[in-house]
C-alpha cells in the first residue's frame, strides 16, 4: 500500500489531548487520536512526521511541517514538543570523572539537572554540524546545540574529552 | 533545581520504612504526616520531571486502595485517586521521558506523573500493582513485585551514589582500593616466588646503579689528581664488573618479570573466558560481543602492566629514591639541597604534562576507534561495496577519518615533543644549579680541609640526573592507577556477574529423557516495559511433532529460548517429564536437546570436528552415519577434501543448505531425545528444502519435536500446531482440529495455499 503524505493544507491537525492530534483531511475523512512522531529525530526535526494510531499503525506522513495551515503546524509542534524531550545544554555546571564515568550538571532549557553517562565513547557524539548529542545513563537525551556557542567555561569542561 | 547525588544523599539517610525510588517531595511528606498517611502507604514512586515537561517534582504514594497524586505544578494540593476509579493504568514511554496515565470513570485520560527513564521502572512496578488492585484486589504478594522493579533504582551507592553494576555490588568508589585490587590477588600470590626474586635481582641492579657515580668521583679526585695509572686500571675494571653486573642482572630480571606477567594474564584471561561460558543469556543480550572480546583482550594487559607497575617498578623506583637521598645527604648535605631545588618544578610539570596531554591521547583514541569500526564495518562487508559500486566513497570516507586521526595526533604530537623537552630542560637547569653554587664552593675553598671536590661535583651531578626518574614516575602513578581502574571496574563486571544457576548441579534424570514438555501458567518479560509470553499453558507428550507458527514477533523463539533454559527468570512453572525444569541438571537436559537454528553457527574447523562439534572422541563412522542421515554426505564426498574441508569464518565456502545440513549431522550425533528445528528451511530453495525435509523427517522419527516455521509445508508432519500470537496461545491442536475451528491457522494456510499456487502457476509459465 502506498504511504499517504500530507503536504499542506489538505488536512487539519487539531489537539486531542496536548500530546495526541486528530487529523480531518479536506474530503471529510477524520482520524482521531494519532500520535506524531519523527521518522528522523536526529536529522530532521521538521520533516518527515509520521501519524500513528493507538495500534501503532500509519495514517499517514506529513512531509514538512512547515506547509501545514498555521494553526496545524502549532498544534503538531506542541504535540512533538511534549513528546519529544531533549533537554537542550546551555550552560555546563559541573562536570566529573571517575573511573571514566561522568557526572554532569547542566542547566538546560528544561531546568538544571544532574545525569551520569557512562561509555562515553558510544553515548557523547559529536557531529559536523557543532551539535553534540548525549544519552545518559538511564537512556535519557541531551542536546548541546552548538559547542562553539557555550560559554568558555563549558566548552573548557567538554572539550578535551571529545 | 534537582541534584541526583543530593536527593541520593537524603535517601541514603531516610529511614528505609517507605519504599520509594527517590525521596519524597517535602511537600508531599508533610501532607503524609499530617494525615498519618506513611505508616499505611504501600510505596511510593517520585518522578524528576513536572507535568508540565521541566525538571522539577511529582509522587505517587500507593495505598492499599488508591493513590495520592502530587505535582509541583498542576497538582501542589495533593489529590487522592481511588482505584476502583481508575482504568486502563499504564506507563506511556514518550522518547526521553514518561507519563503515568490512566483513565476515570468517564474515559477521560489523566496524566498523574511524568519522569525521565531514570524514573520508568519504577513507575512500571507502580502501574502494574495497580492494575493488579483493580483487577483482583490488594494482596501483600504485589508489593515484592514492586520491590523488584525498584531494585535497579536502588542498584547505587548509599554513600556517593554512584551507580553500581548491579544491585548490592560493592561501590568501586567507596570500597577500600586494596579491597578492590585484592580480588586480583590470587594471580599475584600464584607468582609470588618470580616476583620476590625479581624483587632481589631490582635490588641489585639498583645498588649497582648507585656505584658508578661513586667510582668517578674517586677517579677524579685521586686517581687522576694524583696520576696513579695502576689504580686507573682497577678503577676502569671495577666500573666494567659493575655494569657487567647490573646489565646481565637486568636482562635476567626482565625474563623472569615477563614470565610472571604473562603467566597472569594468561590464568586472568583464562578465568575470565570460562566465566563468559556460564553466564546466563541476559548478560549477552546487555553486553555486545566486541566489548566481551575487548575485557579479555585489552583490559587484562592493562591491568597486568598496572599489577607490574606497582609489585616490581614502584618498589624499585622507591629503593632508588631513598638510596640516592641517602648517598647524597651523607655526602654533602648542603649541596644535597641544592641539587633537589627543582623537583618541586619537575613534580608541577609532570602533572600539567599529563593532564594536557591524557585527553589529547583520549581523542587520539577515539579518531583511532572510529577508523576500526569502520574498517570492521567496510571489510567483511566488502562484496556488498562492491555491489553498490560504492568503492570511492568508501574510499572518501576513510580518507576522511584518516584526516581527522592525523590532525588529532598531531596536536598530540606537538605536546608530547615539546613537554618531555621541557622537562629535560629544567633538570639540566637543575645541573647548572649544582654547577654554579657547587662549583663556586669548589672555587673558593681550593686548599681547604672541607672544600668541596671536583669529583664530588661529578657525583652530585650524576645522581641528581638520576633521581628525577623516581620522582617522575611517582608524579604520574596516579593516572595509570585511574586507568587500571576503569579496567578493573569491566573485568570484574564478568567474573563478579552470576553464573546460570546450578549449572551442573542439579538432580540428575535417569538416562534418557522421555520428552515431554509442560507449560503452567507461564510468563515472561525481557525487560519490565513488555510481557513477552503471557499466561501459556500447554502439554506436549513424548514423540509428539509439534509445529509454532505465528507473526514475526510474537514469541515463537522466546518458547524455545525458555525450552533451551536460555532464560530461567520466568514466571509460573515449566515441567520436563513431570520435574520442574529448574530443578534438572543444566548440563544433562541440554545434552538431550538437539538444535537446530536458521542460520547454523559454523566453527573455523574441518566439517568432520563441525559435526563432532560437542560431542568428544568420536568414531568416524558415526560422523559419517549422521552426515548420511542428514543428507550432507552426498556433497561433503564431492569435496576435494571430503571431510577434512577446513570451513572459513562463519562456514563460508559452504551455501546455506549445505551448513544446515551439517548442523542437522551435528543434532543426529548428538541422539537426543527433544530436537527444536527454528525456522531451519527459511532461508534455502525448494530443492535444498527437500533434502533437508527428508533429513528431518528420518532424524525425528520418535523423539519429541519443536519446529518453528514460516513455511507451513515444512509442518506436514506435525501432529500438532501451536499458534502464537503477541505472546499468547491462541490456538493449540491437531491441524484437523485447527483447520476445524477456522481460526488463525485456517486462515494462515489459506493465504499460504494461495500463494504457492500463484507461484506453481508462475513457475510453469515461465519454463
Amino acid at each position: 500500500m502506498a504511504i499517504r503524505y500530507i503536504d499542506g493544507p489538505e488536512a487539519r491537525i487539531t489537539d486531542h489531548d496536548g500530546l495526541l492530534v486528530d487529523v480531518e483531511f479536506h474530503h471529510g475523512e477524520t482520524f482521531t487520536a494519532l500520535e506524531p512522531r519523527r521518522l528522523f529525530p536526529t536529522t530532521g526535526l521538521q520533516k518527515y512526521i509520521t501519524l500513528l494510531d493507538d495500534e501503532g499503525k500509519e495514517v499517514a506522513i506529513v512531509r514538512d511541517i512547515n506547509t501545514l495551515l498555521p494553526e496545524s503546524r502549532e498544534v503538531l509542534e506542541n504535540s512533538l514538543h511534549e513528546y519529544y524531550m531533549i533537554p537542550k545544554v546551555q550552560r555546563l555546571i559541573k562536570m566529573t570523572d571517575k573511573f571514566k564515568i561522568w557526572m554532569w550538571t547542566a542547566e538546560t532549557d528544561r531546568g538544571t539537572y544532574t545525569f551520569e553517562i557512562r561509555d562515553h565513547n558510544n553515548t557523547v557524539k559529536p557531529l559536523y554540524d557543532g551539535r553534540v548529542l548525549i544519552k545518559d545513563a538511564n537512556d535519557n537525551r541531551y542536546e548541546i546545540p552548538n559547542i562553539a556557542l557555550l560559554d568558555k567555561r563549558s566548552q573548557r569542561m567538554i572539550l578535551p574529552n571529545l | 533545581m534537582q541534584v541526583l547525588e543530593k536527593t541520593q544523599e537524603q535517601l541514603a539517610m531516610q529511614p528505609q520504612t517507605l519504599l520509594t525510588n527517590l525521596p519524597l517531595p517535602e511537600v508531599l511528606e508533610q501532607f503524609a504526616q499530617q494525615n498519618s498517611l506513611l505508616d499505611k502507604a504501600c510505596f511510593a514512586v517520585v518522578g524528576d520531571l513536572n507535568l508540565t515537561g521541566k525538571y522539577g517534582q511529582g509522587a505517587l504514594l500507593f495505598m492499599q486502595n488508591g493513590l495520592w497524586v502530587y505535582d509541583s505544578v498542576a497538582r501542589i494540593e495533593p489529590e487522592y485517586f481511588a482505584y476502583a476509579d481508575l482504568h486502563d493504568v499504564k506507563v506511556r514511554r514518550m522518547y526521553g521521558n514518561a507519563l503515568f496515565q490512566a483513565r476515570d470513570e468517564k474515559g477521560k485520560r489523566l496524566n498523574l506523573l511524568r519522569f525521565t527513564y531514570a524514573a520508568a521502572e519504577a513507575a512500571e512496578a507502580g502501574a502494574q500493582f495497580v492494575q493488579s488492585c483493580v483487577d483482583d484486589g490488594f494482596s501483600p504478594a504485589l508489593i515484592e513485585a514492586v520491590q523488584a522493579g525498584f531494585d535497579r533504582r536502588r542498584a547505587f551507592c548509599m554513600r556517593c551514589g554512584r551507580q553500581l553494576r548491579k544491585p548490592d555490588a560493592p561501590c568501586l568508589n567507596c570500597e577500600n582500593k586494596t579491597q578492590t585490587f585484592g580480588k586480583f590477588g590470587k594471580y599475584i600470590l600464584e607468582q609470588k616466588w618470580l616476583l620476590i626474586f625479581c624483587l632481589a635481582l631490582s635490588v641489585v641492579t639498583t645498588a649497582m646503579a648507585l656505584v658508578p657515580p661513586l667510582v668517578t668521583g674517586h677517579m677524579i679526585d685521586t686517581v687522576l689528581h694524583y696520576g696513579q695509572l695502576d689504580m686507573l686500571l682497577w678503577m676502569v675494571l671495577l666500573l666494567l664488573g659493575v655494569h657487567l653486573v647490573q646489565f646481565s642482572v637486568g636482562a635476567v630480571r626482565s625474563y623472569f618479570l615477563r614470565r610472571a606477567g604473562s603467566r597472569m594474564v594468561v590464568e586472568l584471561r583464562k578465568d575470565i573466558y570460562a566465566k563468559t561460558q556460564f553466564l546466563p543469556m541476559r548478560f549477552f543480550d546487555k553486553t555486545s560481543t566486541g566489548s566481551v572480546i575487548n575485557r579479555i583482550h585489552g583490559d587484562t594487559s592493562v591491568l597486568q602492566q598496572f599489577i607490574l607497575r606497582i609489585t616490581q617498578e614502584a618498589v624499585v623506583q622507591l629503593f632508588l629514591m631513598i638510596g640516592l637521598m641517602v648517598i647524597m645527604f651523607s655526602l654533602n648535605w648542603r649541596l644535597a639541597a641544592v641539587s633537589l631545588l627543582p623537583v618541586p618544578l619537575v613534580v608541577i610539570g609532570g602533572r600539567i604534562f599529563g593532564k594536557k596531554i591524557a585527553p589529547r591521547y583520549r581523542r587520539l583514541w577515539r579518531r583511532g576507534s572510529a577508523i576500526f569500526a569502520l574498517l570492521a564495518d567496510t571489510v567483511p562487508g566488502v562484496r556488498v561495496i562492491k555491489a553498490f559500486t560504492n568503492e570511492d566513497r568508501a574510499i572518501d570516507k576513510f580518507a576522511r577519518y584518516n584526516e581527522e586521526w592525523y590532525k588529532e595526533d598531531m596536536v598530540a604530537g606537538k605536546i608530547a615533543s615539546i613537554f618531555p623537552n621541557v622537562m629535560t630542560f629544567l633538570v639540566t637547569c637543575g645541573s647548572l644549579v649544582i654547577w654554579l653554587i657547587g662549583g663556586r664552593w669548589v672555587i673558593d675553598g681550593a686548599g681547604a680541609e672541607d672544600a668541596l671536590s671536583i669529583g664530588m661535583l661529578v657525583i652530585f651531578i650524576t645522581y641528581a640526573g638520576q633521581f628525577y626518574n623516581p620522582v617522575n614516575f611517582f608524579a604520574n602513578l596516579n593516572d595509570g592507577y585511574q586507568n587500571a581502574l576503569a579496567s578493573v571496574e569491566k573485568i570484574l563486571d564478568i567474573l563478579e556477574a552470576e553464573p546460570e544457576r546450578d549449572f551442573g548441579k542439579g538432580d540428575p534424570m535417569p538416562d534418557h529423557l522421555q520428552g515431554r514438555i509442560e507449560f503452567r501458567n507461564v510468563n515472561f518479560s525481557f525487560d519490565r516495559s513488555k510481557k513477552t509470553l503471557s499466561n501459556v499453558n500447554l502439554v506436549i507428550e513424548p514423540g509428539d511433532i509439534v509445529g509454532i507458527v505465528g507473526t514475526t514477533g510474537s514469541g515463537k523463539s522466546t518458547l524455545i529460548n525458555l525450552i533451551m533454559r536460555y532464560y530461567d527468570d520466568y514466571e509460573g512453572e515449566i515441567l520436563v517429564d513431570g520435574r520442574d525444569l529448574k530443578e534438572v541438571d543444566m548440563a544433562f537436559y541440554r545434552s538431550q536437546i538437539g538444535y537446530v537454528q536458521q542460520e547454523p553457527l559454523m566453527f573455523r574447523a574441518s566439517i568432520f570436528n563441525n559435526i563432532a562439534y560437542g560431542a568428544g572422541d568420536v568414531h568416524p563412522e558415526s560422523v559419517l552415519y549422521a552426515a548420511e542421515v542428514a543428507n550432507a554426505h552426498g556433497f561433503i564426498a564431492q569435496l576435494p577434501d571430503a571431510y577434512d574441508t577446513l570451513l572459513g569464518e562463519r562456514g563460508t565456502g559452504l551455501s546455506g543448505g549445505e551448513k544446515q545440513r551439517i548442523s542437522i549431522a551435528r543434532a543426529v550425533l548428538k541422539n537426543p531425545s527433544i530436537l527444536i528445528f527454528d525456522e531451519a528451511t527459511a532461508a534455502v530453495d525448494s530443492e535444498t528444502e527437500h533434502l533437508i525435509q527428508d533429513a528431518i523427517e528420518r532424524l525425528i522419527r520418535g523423539r519429541t519435536t519443536l519446529m518453528i516455521a514460516h513455511r507451513l509445508s515444512t509442518l506436514r508432519k506435525a501432529n500438532k500446531i501451536i499458534v502464537v500470537d503477541k505472546g499468547e496461545i491462541i490456538e493449540f491442536g491437531s491441524p484437523a482440529e485447527l483447520l476445524a475451528l477456522q481460526g488463525k491457522y485456517y486462515k494462515l494456510v489459506q493465504i499460504q495455499s494461495m500463494a504457492e499456487e500463484a507461484e506453481k502457476q508462475r513457475a510453469e509459465e515461465n519454463f
